[in-house]
């Protein structure tokens, strides 16, 4: 308390600093891209976002979203509850492996499909004789798209399963409770906001991937762009309007995904705090 | 009656237990005393199932239930840190054990929760039901974990460090309420603790254990005045150490023969091992231990003396009546053991 009044000008001096810092890089931007999206009026906004193109991209792009993410849960918890709960050899193998999207450039994610599926690839003549489409296709996006987001839920989760160990669950089933009564009633409420903390930010990664989607979508229109690739398909046509009208979508879903973040970090410190010793 | 055979369990490279026997009566009380890493958690967690032995055998009332997990054992265990689960209610905990039943064999809601309020009351938390464990105290929690591990109404009931978490005075209430609760539900009840005053205060038996093997089985009463090696008597309430060689079955230290009541042991170096109380003043006799006297402090209703003897390392601790008055610093004092007990020096931990 003494040396945060003991010195006034350092804290407002940083805090400007700071301020400034996110006005200039952050709320700048993101207020460019709304007052360009509007510039031509509500109506050109509407039609921009409503084109069938663009419907298309949002249409593939929840859907990839509402495929990998539910996946990314399931994978994340399973990992997560191996690694917290168990000891086995090759664990801090598994701990690396997972982390290897994050520290691997999406590009090189993206590329590692091409090479194995791609009709150049190791998989592609016999992909190519039953006549099976992965990559230029939605398989391939949807692939992309799970490794990027894969650490997020599981990253989430480590930790905190870690710190709890397994005295509640070997406390349900001294009392006779079964492996599934275990899971759904002491194990996913111990975690259910550290999971939904996770679950957000692989959602708002899984529906913004830009550069894994971009090498194996082939960008066509209305059929393999994403949302972030149509995008990038109108600013190249210099069809601004309708680019930052497309856009202005992806940044609201940012920011809701902020909103809605901050609200589960509220709740999950409250419990954390709350049910400590 | 809950028999061990032969259990032996190993993590990695680390011998957690070694050879371990033992028989459990039905409706005991028993205490599984010993340092930290002794094997007693182990033990413990192998009786209950939530560990399995690499060999040997558990059985309750003669059948084999090694291979059984821990639903199907009907234990009640308590956690050290009691592992409530934080989410639920106080009550939906007591309940918790009754409401995951299958349903056939679960009561009716407004059974479970009659019987978890019944619970609460046999705890003394009567009417704290509808709070989370995160606003009770420990000794609270503790009593929720009792109470939940009952419900399930186990046979047997299994403590693991029960009152480790609390602090002194919540600990010593809930020592004698717990004793009190062993008695009226006459269950049989286990439980592991490193503290041999709260074991040997509780338990009908005391097991002391020592790097994965049983040291001692036998009634607190016997564990304190017959330990049976010298790892026991050190273990298990103060002891004083002198060195010592036994000739024609009498113990003498440095060639002057102490004149003590003792077990007659085989000839060669021991250790003559005496309580701080089982010692008298005498003059500069033979049989007398010369001591001097480096501090003298009250402790309840003694003084408790520190003294020195020459050729030993460790001070003396001696417990003198504080109806007479306390010898000075400095003085120099004969001691008579009483009561001694002799351990040869290869069993020596």
């Amino acid at each position: 308390m003494h040396r945060e009044n003991s010195r006034p000008a350092a804290r407002y001096g940083l805090i400007a600093v700071a301020v400034l810092f996110l006005a200039l890089f952050l709320v700048l931007p993101l207020a460019a891209v709304f007052g360009e999206a509007l510039s031509k009026g509500a109506t050109a906004f509407g039609s921009a976002v409503t084109e069938p193109d663009a419907l298309a991209a949002i249409r593939l792009t929840l859907l990839v979203a509402g495929i990998s993410v539910p996946l990314n849960i399931v994978f994340g918890i399973a990992a997560a509850w191996a690694i917290a709960k168990f000891d086995f050899p090759g664990k801090s193998l598994l701990i690396s492996f997972i982390d290897l999207p994050f520290s691997v450039s999406p590009v090189v994610a993206g590329l590692i499909y091409v090479l194995l599926f791609g009709a150049q690839g190791w998989l592609g003549p016999w992909l190519r004789a039953h006549d099976i489409e992965i990559i230029f296709a939605v398989p391939g996006i949807l692939l992309a798209t799970i490794f990027v987001t894969f650490p997020f839920v599981a990253r989430e989760l480590i930790p905190l399963m870690s710190e709890q160990g397994r005295d509640d669950e070997e406390a349900s089933l001294s009392l006779g409770a079964s492996g599934f009564q275990t899971f759904w009633r002491v194990t996913l409420p111990n975690i259910r906001w550290g999971l939904l903390y996770g679950v957000l930010l692989c959602n708002a990664r899984a529906m913004g991937e830009f550069g894994a989607v971009s090498v194996v979508s082939g960008h066509l229109r209305g059929i393999t762009n994403t949302m972030p690739l149509h995008v990038e398909i109108l600013y190249n046509e210099y069809n601004f309007v309708a680019a930052f009208a497309v856009a202005s979508l992806l940044a609201l879903l940012a920011l809701v995904t902020l909103v809605l973040k901050s609200i589960v970090e509220w709740r999950f410190d409250y419990h954390r705090g709350g049910a400590g010793h | 009656m809950i028999g061990i055979d032969n259990i032996s369990k190993r993590f990695g490279s680390y011998a957690a237990l070694n050879d371990i026997s033992l028989d459990v009566r039905s409706g005991e009380f028993l205490a599984l005393l010993g340092p930290s890493g002794s094997g007693k958690t182990t033990l413990l967690r192998i009786i209950a199932g939530l560990e399995f032995p690499d060999e040997g055998q558990v059985s309750f009332n003669g059948e084999d239930v090694t291979g059984l997990k821990v639903a199907d054992r009907k234990v009640g265990f308590v956690f050290q840190h009691y592992a409530l689960f934080k989410h639920m209610t106080v009550a939906q905990n007591v309940a918790f054990g009754l409401s995951v039943r299958s349903r056939r064999q679960r009561p009716p809601k407004a059974q479970i929760r009659a019987r978890a309020e019944e619970l609460l009351q046999l705890v003394q938390l009567g009417g704290l039901g509808g709070r989370y464990p995160a606003q009770l105290s420990g000794g609270q929690r503790q009593r929720v974990a009792l109470a939940r591990a009952l419900a399930v109404e186990p046979q047997l009931l299994l403590l693991d460090e029960p009152f480790g978490a609390l602090d002194a005075k919540v600990r010593k209430d809930l020592r004698r309420w717990l004793r009190h609760l062993h008695g009226q539900m006459g269950l049989t009840t286990i439980f592991v603790t490193h503290d041999q005053e709260e074991a040997l205060e509780l338990a009908d038996r005391v097991v002391v254990m020592d790097h994965g093997v049983i040291e001692q089985v036998g009634t607190p009463e016997e564990i304190y005045m017959k330990p049976s090696s010298g790892f026991v008597s050190d273990f298990v309430g103060e002891t004083n150490s002198l060195p010592v060689s036994v000739v024609a079955g009498r113990p003498q230290f440095f060639d002057r023969a102490i004149d003590v009541e003792v077990a007659p042991a085989g000839d060669g170096p021991a250790r003559l091992d005496f309580r701080p109380h089982d010692v008298s003043v005498c003059g500069e006799g033979a049989g007398c231990l010369p001591v001097l006297v480096t501090g003298v402090y009250r402790r309840g209703g003694d003084w408790r003396i520190e003294g020195e003897v020459a050729g030993v390392d460790k001070p003396l601790e001696i417990d003198m009546s504080a109806a007479s008055s306390p010898p000075q610093i400095g003085q120099r004092l004969g001691l008579r053991i009483n009561r001694g007990m002799l351990f040869a020096e290869g069993v020596q931990q």
